[in-house]
């Protein structure tokens, strides 16, 4: 469920994308590689938050913790983003105001290294939790490596895209 | 690359890894 609440608002791009709502268009050899047009309606601030509350209220059955940890998954990505996109974030669909640091365009390869920074940090408590808390975690090394593995595979190296 | 193509991958690279990283957090069996 947190899976694929961090992930919800890409999966929502991609929808909208094939539906010709949201518009991307490929940049080869600037980087990231790809221009987001018009992604308003899955990762606006307003889109964040709403798709944030969505998400949890489907989890609401299984209490209250639950499903604000299930929004808050979500909403994640939004301040992940705003770390990384260059100012294509609206505050809400079709604003003119846009937000983004764009460490993207400003770190055309350190940024693959600024997020493999998080994923070493937050990776390291995820194995400590898992190891004192039995009830997930199962094979905290593997999860490590799969999550490596996918940040390699969208390395500006390995990259079709970058 | 055309922008369906990233779209697709963007899906498939979210859509495809949850269920095995899923599997892999389930907890240990406890004898």
């Amino acid at each position: 469920m947190l899976l694929l609440g961090v992930g919800f608002v890409d999966v929502l791009f991609g929808i909208f994308v094939l539906l010709g709502i949201e518009r991307v268009t490929m940049t080869p050899g600037q980087p990231p590689g790809f221009s987001l047009d018009f992604i308003d309606w899955s990762h606006s601030l307003a889109a964040s938050i709403f798709w944030s509350v969505l998400f949890g209220l489907a989890f609401v059955r299984r209490g209250r913790p639950v499903a604000l940890w299930a929004g808050l998954a979500v909403f994640s990505h939004f301040i992940l983003d705003f770390f990384m996109h260059p100012q294509d974030l609206a505050l809400w669909p079709h604003a003119t105001a846009h937000v983004g640091l764009g460490l993207w365009r400003l770190w055309p390869r350190g940024w693959w290294w600024f997020e493999l920074a998080f994923i070493a940090v937050f990776g390291a408590i995820y194995v400590v939790r898992a190891r004192r808390d039995r009830s997930f975690g199962g094979r905290p090394f593997a999860v490590c490596a799969v999550v490596l593995l996918l940040h390699l595979a969208n390395s500006p190296w390995a990259s079709g895209a970058r | 690359m055309t922008s369906t193509g990233f779209a697709v991958i963007c899906l498939l690279s979210f859509l495809v890894p949850v269920p095995i990283l899923a599997w892999l957090d389930r907890p240990r069996r406890t004898p």
